[in-house]
């Protein structure tokens, strides 16, 4: 069995890596029920599977690196309102 | 001389009023009088009380009178308002669960049942429970009010929403402060991190706390309709969590307030309430989607948790490699039926007359296969790079099939043939195979192929 390194496999489709997670999971879903349905050739088989893994791989890439992002809606003296990137523990009487 | 002749004997009385006793005179019914014993008359009063449920089971406000505590420590007080007196009774094993006592002048409430005390003839308050009665009035309050909205149709289940099944922004109305909102994020950031959460301050205590409550929810509400407004609908958070941690019965009150329940319930999104412990409910609570035990739980309630779907990306994952496993073992069936196919026609037992048939197959199988193995080789060295193992496994075992059936064909394929002394002729225009006169005319330039090279020329009229 040989391997050749990541990143030969990526010819196909459109760029995975800029895929959100939920276009990428649906995407993902959509492959794998296009593979049980059966009826492809070899060769899309083929091109799909490796779509699939790619697809999985960077869905568990996603939610594995994922990290909340924390956010809080403050009023400004003006009545306005802004949303504002916080450390969870550094919210503020609001 | 005795004495006994003289003076009534000392037990003669006694005597008498015995027989008397015993065979006492029938009862004077021709006056329609019937005389009971005290006893019996303590009996019905005792059967009324305990037959009247309004007083098996009631809550008293009164203020404390006198009280008093036997050496066995049961309490004996007094509760009066301006017109009456109840007397009351609170056994001390009652009593020693209650952080509560009875004091001289107090205004509380008390829970128990009313019942006769037989031998003073007295109908007193034997106590279960005494709150202060600040809480009594809360109690009351609460139970009205929840009547009220709920007559109003507020707590329907019809009106509740489902939540969405993997919000992309989650609200949390809370206080900033205080390990409630930190407990929140910690939960979402294990369970759910592909989220963004979004934090509207309020205060969750205190007698401001409802107007700051409602205040937060306007905000939210402005703030979704602002991005609705500027096409950002995308942007808005999907579900609402309103949280507080525990606390007294006084301390979760805001969340009883007829404002904080509308408030709730007007939301434009579903609302998890998670007020308390386990044990708290508030109408915010009734009011909410869904109720949720803790504000911790209400957090694992709008998110999925990502362990269950790590796991569904593996059987994905499974799932793939078994379709695609299928695929490969139908093809590989197929080149062992073309090759069973060839195997059948050796070329040296034909006749002349099969020659071109026989080539026709040839090429054709040399052709598929060699595109076939040409793209396939790519495929799965590709494939292989990134496949999880049961894939690479089968991929394997295809690759290695592919090569022995390359390695067969080479032997059936034309250069056999070729070296045989047959010729494939072409259309050197197009390559194609010209198996017919048709297919080259008079003029027709012509690719030659024999075993050792090819050879240049030029189709000429048959006649």
């Amino acid at each position: 069995m040989t391997t050749e390194p990541e990143g030969a496999s990526n010819g196909t489709g459109p760029s995975i890596e800029s895929l959100g997670f939920d276009d990428a999971f649906a995407e993902l879903r959509a492959v794998v029920a296009e593979l049980e349905a059966g009826g492809l050739s070899l060769e899309d088989t083929i091109a799909r599977t490796e779509r699939a893994v790619a697809l999985q791989r960077h869905c568990e890439r996603l939610l594995g690196e994922a990290e909340l992002r924390v956010q809080q809606l403050i009023a400004r003296p003006g009545g306005g309102l802004d949303v504002k990137d916080i450390a969870a523990d550094e919210a503020i009487e609001g | 001389m005795d004495d006994r002749t003289l003076l009534p004997g000392w037990d003669a009385v006694d005597a008498e009023a015995a027989s008397a006793q015993a065979s006492p005179q029938p009862p004077p019914g021709t006056f329609g009088l019937r005389i009971l014993n005290v006893s019996d008359v303590a009996r019905a009063i005792r059967e009324a009380v305990r037959s009247d449920p309004r007083l098996a089971d009631v809550w008293v406000e009164g203020e404390v009178g006198r009280v008093t505590v036997s050496s066995a420590g049961h309490a004996y007080f007094t509760l009066k308002d301006a017109r009456s007196t109840l007397n009351c009774v609170w056994f001390s094993d009652e009593r020693a669960r209650s952080v509560f006592q009875p004091q001289a002048g107090l205004r509380i409430v008390v829970h128990g049942r009313v019942d006769l005390f037989e031998q003073q003839g007295a109908v007193q308050l034997y106590v279960e429970s005494i709150q202060p009665a600040g809480f009594g009035d809360l109690a009351i309050r609460f139970e009205a009010l929840k009547a009220r909205l709920a007559a109003e149709g507020l707590f329907d289940p019809a009106r509740k929403r489902p939540l969405p099944p993997r919000p992309t922004t989650i609200a949390v109305i809370t206080s900033p402060t205080g390990v409630v909102w930190r407990d929140i994020a910690t939960v979402l950031s294990r369970r759910w991190p592909m989220t963004r959460v979004l934090l509207v301050a309020c205060k969750v205590q205190g007698e401001d706390a409802p107007d700051s409550i409602v205040r937060a929810f306007n905000r939210l509400e402005r703030w979704i309709a602002g991005l609705d407004r500027a096409g950002r609908s995308a942007e808005a958070p999907q579900v609402t969590i309103l949280a507080r941690g525990g606390g007294s019965l006084e301390d979760l009150w805001s969340f009883n307030d007829e404002r904080v329940v509308r408030a709730v319930v007007g939301h434009r999104l579903p609302v998890v309430c998670g007020v308390g412990h386990e044990v708290d409910v508030t109408l915010a609570d009734f009011a909410a989607d869904i109720r949720a035990p803790t504000p911790s739980a209400a957090a694992e309630m709008v998110v999925p948790d990502r362990a269950d779907w790590l796991a569904s990306f593996r059987r994905a994952g499974d799932r793939t490699a078994a379709a695609v496993g299928r695929v490969l073992d139908a093809a590989r069936r197929e080149l062992a039926a073309e090759r069973r196919a060839l195997d059948q026609l050796d070329p040296r037992a034909q006749l002349v007359a099969d020659r071109e048939r026989v080539g026709l197959l040839l090429d054709r199988a040399v052709r598929v296969a060699a595109v076939a193995i040409e793209r396939r080789s790519a495929a799965l060295r590709a494939a292989a790079g990134d496949a999880p193992r049961p894939i690479l496994a089968r991929l394997a075992t295809a690759r290695a099939t592919l090569a022995a059936s390359t390695a067969a064909l080479a032997v059936l394929g034309p250069q056999a043939t070729l070296d045989r002394g047959y010729a494939i002729v072409r259309r050197s225009t197009d390559g194609l195979i010209v198996r017919r006169p048709a297919d080259a005319p008079a003029g027709t330039a012509l690719a030659i192929r024999v075993a050792d090279g090819e050879l240049a020329a030029e189709a000429r009229d048959k006649s």
